[in-house]
C-alpha cells in the first residue's frame, strides 16, 4: 500500500493547520440496572457502574491519539435518562443522582456526562416531575453534568406545560450562577424529536433502544471544510462549493470511522454511530460562520444565508453517509453562536438577528444554542421562543433544540466571558413584546396530521 | 448473593460474617467500606472477591472479532503499514539519520518520496512494522529525532491514510 505525495500531505496539512480533530469520543453508559428502592443505593450503583465500564476510556482514547495521530478533543459520557432509573426510589429531590454523575465523571476524568434527563413531551411521570425540580441545583452544584429534556416529538406534539416550566428552570439555573454569567445554562438543552444516540453535549444521553454500553464518535472539521471552499476560489458556482464540500466531508468522517471503531474495539463495547456534525469552536478559522461567508454571504444572518446552511447541511451528510458505517447522532451543521468566532462577529455587527437563527434552524441541525439573552428575559418570552423552535421541528419530522442563557446583570449588547469551548456571548434582544397568555395557557400543541406534508 | 451489584445497604442487611457473590457482581465502593468496617468478608465461591472486567452487553461480542467491518481498500492488504514524514529546514544527513534510526530497529522502507520548497523539506516514508516491533518503539524512536529548530518527524498507522483517501 502505498500513498502520494499530495495525499499523505493533505492528511497531515488537515490535522496541523486546520484544526481536523475528532470532537468527541462518548461512551455510552445504559444505567436502568441501577434502579433500587433506596436513592443512596441507586447513586452507588451510578457511580459504580460508570467508573467501573468508563475506567479505560480516557487512556484508550489517548492512546488512539498517539497511534493514529488525530486528536480526540474531548472524552465523554451519556447515561440513561435519569429520571427512568431513579424512578423506583421514588425520591423527590435527585440532586444526589448527579452528584454521584459528577464524581464518576471526576474519577475517570471526562470533561462531561450527560444524561440528567427526562422525557417529557406527553406529560410528566413522578420521577420526571423530580428531576426538573432537581435541575437548577444540579447544575449549580456539579461541575460536568449535563441536563436535557424532550419537550416535544412529531408524534406526541409539544408539551407547553413542561416548556413553561422549563422557561422557569432555566431562569433558576441561570440566577443560581450569576457570578458565572449564567454558566449553568450552558449545560442545558431541551428537544424536540430527541436523538438517542447523541454523543455531543448538552444534549447526549443513551436512549431505551441503545445496547448496555455503546461508543459513539462526533466529529469535528469546519477548519477543513472552510479551506476547501477557500482553495476552491470565488469563482467556483455552487454545484462545486457542494461538490468539495461533500468530498471534504467524506475525508473528515473517515477519521470518526476509524476512530469510533478502533476505540469500540479497544474497550470490547458496540461500535455505535459516528454524528457528522460540524462543529466549530472558538479558534480562529474552526468556525461555521466562516464557511457560509466564503460561499457567499457578506456576513452570516444576511439574505441567503439560510439557503447556503441548507446546501452545507445536506452536503456534508452526502459526503458522511459513503464515509461511515453507521451515521446517526444529530448529523447536521451546528450554529453555536457563542463557540463559533464567525457568528460572535455577525451578532456584534448586528448581522445575525434570533429570528434569522431561528429560520437557519430549519435546514441545520440543532437550533438556538448558546444564546444569550438578558438575565431579565420573562420567563413567557423564554417559552415563545422554545415552543417556535419546537414547532419547527415538530413539524418538519426534524431534531431541533434551544440551550438558551439568560445571563444576570446583562442587557443587550453587553458581552458575557464564558471561557474554553463554550467561548464568548453577546446578549441577544429577544424584543420588546411578550406571550404571556401562551405561556399563562398551557396545556399541549397536539401533534401535527401526518399526511398533508406541504 | 446473586446480586449485578452488592451495595452498602445489602451489606448492613446481610447480618452475616461473610457475603458470597457471584463472579459477575460488583461490589460498590461503599459497600466494600461498610463491610471492611462491619467485619465482613465478601468473596465468591471461588476465592476472594474481585472486581470483574465490565460486562459490555450482549452486543459487544461483535467488537471482539477485529475489523469486523470492511476496510477500504482490504484487497490490496496492509494493515501493518507506518507512514513517517519529516518536515523542516534542508541540511545534509537528514535521510540518513531516519534510515539509520529505521535500520536499528530492523524496519525496511517500502517508499520514500522527497520534495523541496525554497529550503525546506517535505520527506515521506511508507515503511512496514516487522510482526516483532512494536508501534509505541517506532514511535518514540523516531519522533524523538530533529527538533524545534531542525525538523519534526511524524509517525502514524498507514490506516488512517488508507481511511481517508481509499474507498
Amino acid at each position: 500500500m502505498s500513498f502520494t505525495d499530495q495525499e499523505i500531505l493533505e492528511t497531515i496539512r488537515m490535522i496541523e493547520l486546520e484544526t481536523l480533530d475528532i470532537r468527541t469520543t462518548t461512551l455510552g453508559i445504559d444505567l436502568l440496572d441501577c434502579a433500587d428502592p433506596d436513592l443512596e443505593s441507586t447513586c452507588e450503583k451510578v457511580y459504580t457502574k460508570i467508573v467501573h465500564h468508563a475506567r479505560a476510556l480516557v487512556a484508550t482514547a489517548e492512546g488512539i491519539t498517539r497511534d493514529y495521530g488525530i486528536p480526540i478533543v474531548n472524552k465523554r459520557i451519556a447515561v440513561t435518562p435519569a429520571a427512568l432509573f431513579s424512578a423506583a426510589s421514588g425520591a423527590s429531590d435527585l440532586v444526589p443522582v448527579a452528584r454521584a454523575m459528577d464524581a464518576a465523571a471526576k474519577e475517570v476524568g471526562v470533561d462531561f456526562i450527560g444524561g440528567f434527563s427526562a422525557y417529557v413531551h406527553k406529560g410528566f411521570t413522578n420521577a420526571d416531575h423530580a428531576l426538573f425540580e432537581s435541575i437548577p441545583e444540579a447544575l449549580a452544584v456539579t461541575e460536568h453534568v449535563c441536563s436535557s429534556v424532550s419537550l416535544a416529538t412529531t408524534r406526541a406534539g409539544i408539551n407547553i406545560d413542561a416548556t413553561a416550566r422549563f422557561a422557569e428552570i432555566i431562569l433558576d439555573a441561570a440566577e443560581r450562577t450569576r457570578e458565572q454569567g449564567g454558566i449553568a445554562c450552558a449545560k442545558l438543552v431541551c428537544f424536540c424529536n430527541p436523538v438517542e444516540d447523541n454523543p455531543f453535549v448538552a444534549g447526549a444521553h443513551v436512549g431505551i433502544g441503545e445496547p448496555e454500553t455503546v461508543l459513539n464518535v462526533g466529529v469535528s472539521g469546519p477548519g477543513v471544510v472552510r479551506s476547501a471552499i477557500e482553495r476552491l476560489g470565488p469563482e467556483a458556482d455552487l454545484l462545486s462549493v457542494a461538490e468539495t464540500i461533500k468530498r471534504t466531508a467524506f475525508k473528515i468522517t473517515r477519521m470518526g470511522e476509524l476512530v469510533g471503531r478502533e476505540t469500540a474495539r479497544r474497550l470490547g463495547t458496540t461500535f455505535g454511530i459516528v454524528d457528522i456534525s460540524l462543529a466549530p469552536t472558538p479558534a480562529v478559522g474552526d468556525s461555521v460562520a466562516d464557511i457560509l461567508e466564503l460561499m457567499g454571504v457578506e456576513r452570516t444572518g444576511a439574505p441567503g444565508t439560510t439557503a447556503l446552511l441548507a446546501l452545507l447541511t445536506d452536503a456534508v451528510k452526502k459526503g458522511g453517509a459513503m464515509a461511515s458505517s453507521s451515521v446517526g447522532g444529530l448529523s447536521g451543521a451546528f450554529i453555536p453562536v457563542s463557540e463559533d468566532a464567525g457568528m460572535i462577529e455577525a451578532v456584534r455587527v448586528g448581522a445575525l438577528s434570533l429570528a434569522k437563527l431561528e429560520a437557519m434552524t430549519t435546514v441545520c441541525s440543532v437550533g438556538l444554542d448558546m444564546i444569550a439573552v438578558p438575565g431579565d428575559t420573562q420567563a413567557s418570552t423564554l417559552t415563545g421562543l422554545i415552543a417556535d423552535v419546537m414547532a419547527i421541528g415538530m413539524v418538519n419530522h426534524k431534531t431541533t433544540a434551544v440551550r438558551v442563557i439568560p445571563v444576570p446583570g446583562k442587557g443587550p449588547g453587553e458581552t458575557v466571558e464564558w471561557g474554553g469551548l463554550l467561548g464568548t456571548g453577546i446578549v441577544q434582544d429577544p424584543g420588546a413584546f411578550g406571550c404571556e397568555l401562551l405561556h399563562r395557557r398551557g396545556g399541549r400543541i397536539p401533534a401535527p396530521i401526518q399526511s398533508y406534508r406541504n | 448473593m446473586t446480586r449485578r451489584y452488592v451495595t452498602a445497604e445489602d451489606v448492613r442487611r446481610a447480618n452475616a460474617g461473610e457475603i458470597v457473590v457471584d463472579a459477575e457482581t460488583v461490589v460498590t465502593p461503599q459497600a466494600a467500606l461498610a463491610a471492611r468496617a462491619a467485619g465482613i468478608t465478601i468473596r465468591t465461591a471461588a476465592g476472594p472477591y474481585v472486581e470483574p472486567p465490565p460486562d459490555r452487553g450482549p452486543d459487544a461480542n461483535r467488537a471482539a472479532r477485529p475489523h469486523d467491518l470492511p476496510e477500504p481498500d482490504a484487497e490490496s492488504g496492509g494493515g501493518t503499514g507506518v507512514v513517517i514524514t519529516a518536515v523542516g529546514r534542508n541540511r545534509p544527513g537528514i535521510l540518513a539519520e531516519l534510515t539509520c534510526a529505521l535500520g536499528e530497529l530492523h524496519v525496511s522502507v517500502d517508499n520514500i518520496s522527497q520534495r523541496m520548497v525554497d529550503d525546506y523539506f517535505h520527506l515521506a516514508l511508507v515503511v512496514s512494522l516487522p510482526p516483532e516491533s512494536q508501534f509505541e518503539e517506532l514511535k518514540s524512536s523516531m519522533e524523538c529525532l530533529g527538533g524545534a529548530d531542525d525538523y519534526v518527524v511524524r509517525v502514524m498507522h498507514e490506516r488512517v491514510f488508507r481511511f481517508m483517501h481509499r474507498i
